[in-house]
């Protein structure tokens, strides 16, 4: 199509680089969206072995000088890594004839995009997918009220800002102090076909690499820090594990690794946990495959993807009836709510799934129908597309085109 | 030829003797019938105004008020700097010859605006990290001659006000002698050499053009 709309995408993490949901999010995004005529243009980081350049599925990536002289603290290391971007952005924009919308992904490249913004007279959209207070659960230094503002610099500079959960909606909203009509809520998705081409046999040579035969698997997938709540879910062990004998294997790496392995020993539950550490993208869809229940404890959730992945996945889930977890899953129907930050209560919800079959198969048959349904990304690239639409109609009225 | 010159500091706002050699060489410019614009930073008296003589100075403040240091504040206030020149750029039909930047704060912003328009800049020297914190080389101050490094590099032009200065820029940052100009303060040459210079750059750009 000759008119294609043309799309610079900042992101700061993007596959092979990996770090949390941005990464597979805007893979996903772009790739659905070239799928639908839209020239997507990826800038992030650069990654040991990743090409500079290069086209992936139609997506053009460019990873840029991502700035690895030592910088004082990680938000210093931001920003330095934006002016790299930025300005290696900038020549891009040139080389490929010319960009029509910015499309930024988190505080993480609010600098870069809001220059470009300004220098190339282009509308510029945010999608947050989580906040500083958020995770923080409030700002208790001038560290963290420095991201908090420049998460409000870039709400403010974006002229639509995109959430994945009508939770995320209404507290952007309120942690900035953002008018409704700027807000778009696009549900973030999964590709079911990515959990369908593995048969049986191998998978009962690769599930006797987590657990024992008679051990039912109880799978956590997540950053190991705090918002998570991996400590509730250790603290529910023992309590599971009275009523069944499980194997939990926890995926994932954070700062909190070592506390909790402490924790795991102190409580004399080493042989029953395993800490599998980062996983790469195969092993990590067959575990979820074989999870006999997937849990999903987190305190604070924009979202809750790995909930949707374990749905798509076909393995009964049991989440902390909080942020996006609370819209994705419907108690009783497509998986288990729990009370947050509530050992008693996961366990509770973990035991019930574990001891009931019948059970389990009518909660992954109806998550499974949900996630095809609803959270598949040839629908969220349309509506995302219809986003970018509007705002260039809105743009072709502005003193700026 | 249209000049815009970056300073973080700038009268009324005062930290040491940029402010006032940047305003001096402003009006000197304007004298001189060189179209000049100053982009600075300031807490409350943001936007355009113009001074006395024509000279047309833009006021940015920082989006994001609370900082952990130096380093942060200048690197969230680059991107106002670039949404000040590019006010300036498109307000006047793209016909900005060259950016003159005084010191390390804003070379960010010359940099992506050298890429973005190609417009040539010159970097003017006033200090170097090396001489602020003598001997220091934590990652703060690495960060700073990481920024200083990268304006020697991108820019056309090293313009430093002693010869010891320029002796010290090709020593720590490695560039090449013929990259740096030598010129005095406030002599009776200062305001023709520094237009050689400008003229020089702005005369190059029309012929790569």
């Amino acid at each position: 199509m000759h008119n294609d709309i043309k799309v610079m995408m900042f992101t700061w993490e993007f596959p092979p680089r990996i770090i949390g949901g941005i990464s597979p999010h805007v893979y996903c995004l772009s790739r659905s969206l070239a799928k639908n005529h839209i020239k997507v243009y990826v800038v992030t980081c650069d990654f040991p072995g990743a090409p500079k350049h290069e086209v992936v599925e139609d997506v053009e990536v460019f990873r840029i000088d991502s700035y690895k002289t030592p910088s004082p603290d990680f938000a210093s290391w931001v920003y330095l890594m934006n002016m790299n971007m930025q300005k290696e952005a900038a020549a891009i924009v040139n080389k490929v004839g010319g960009i029509d919308i910015f499309h930024a992904h988190d505080w993480l490249v609010a600098n870069a995009s809001i220059g470009l913004k300004h220098v190339f007279r282009k509308p510029l959209l945010a999608t947050m997918h989580s906040t500083e207070i958020g995770r923080r659960n409030g700002l208790h230094s001038d560290y963290e009220k420095m991201i908090h503002e420049t998460e409000a610099w870039l709400t403010y500079e974006a002229w639509k800002i995109i959430c994945c959960s009508n939770y995320m909606i209404s507290h952007v909203k309120w942690a900035f102090g953002l008018p409704e009509d700027k807000m778009v809520m696009i549900p973030n998705g999964v590709h079911t076909k990515d959990y369908e081409h593995i048969s049986n046999f191998g998978l009962n040579n690769f599930r006797i690499k987590f657990a024992l035969p008679e051990e039912k698997i109880v799978l956590f997938v997540g950053r190991l820090v705090y918002e998570k709540g991996v400590h509730v879910l250790i603290n529910a062990m023992p309590k599971i594990l009275e009523k069944v004998n499980a194997k939990f294997v926890i995926v994932g790496s954070g700062y909190m690794k070592q506390s909790l392995s402490d924790l795991v020993r102190n409580m004399g539950l080493s042989h029953k946990v395993l800490f599998a550490g980062f996983l790469d993208d195969e092993t990590l869809r067959n575990l979820q495959i074989c999870a006999d229940v997937s849990v999903v404890p987190s305190l604070f959730e924009p979202f809750g993807i790995v909930a949707l992945e374990a749905m798509a996945a076909k393995s009964p889930v049991v989440v902390s009836d909080t942020g996006g977890l609370s819209e994705i899953v419907e108690h009783d129907v497509t998986g288990v709510k729990v009370y947050p930050d509530n050992s008693e209560s996961l366990a509770w919800g973990v035991t019930r799934v574990l001891l009931d079959e019948k059970y389990a198969n009518l909660l992954k048959e109806n998550a499974y129908k949900k996630v095809k349904e609803t959270f598949n990304w040839e629908r969220i690239s349309q509506q995302t597309k219809n986003v970018y639409k509007a705002v260039l109609s809105g743009y072709s009225q502005t003193f700026w085109a | 030829m249209r000049v815009i010159l970056f300073s973080w500091e700038f009268p009324p706002r005062i930290v040491g003797e940029l402010a006032g050699y940047v305003r001096d060489l402003a009006l000197q410019l304007v004298n001189k019938k060189v179209k000049t614009h100053v982009v600075t930073y300031h807490d409350y008296l943001t936007g355009e105004s113009e001074e006395k003589g024509g000279l047309k100075t833009y006021r940015v403040t920082n989006p994001v008020k609370t900082h952990i240091s130096v380093l942060t504040w200048v690197l969230t206030l680059n991107q106002e700097v670039e949404r000040a020149a590019a006010n300036i750029y498109y307000g006047v039909n793209k016909q900005v010859d060259l950016i003159d930047v005084h010191d390390w704060h804003f070379i960010p912003a010359a940099v992506t605006l050298k890429k973005a328009f190609n417009i040539p800049f010159i970097y003017s020297v006033e200090s170097l990290e090396d001489h602020r914190s003598r001997g220091a080389n934590s990652p703060f101050n690495m960060a700073i001659k990481g920024i200083e490094w990268l304006g020697m590099f991108e820019a056309q032009k090293i313009v430093v006000k002693s010869e010891w200065m320029a002796s010290e820029a090709t020593r720590l940052y490695k560039v090449s002698s013929d990259k740096v100009r030598v010129v005095t303060p406030r002599t009776h040459m200062w305001i023709k050499a520094i237009l050689g210079i400008y003229t020089s750059l702005s005369e190059r750009r029309v012929t790569n053009a």
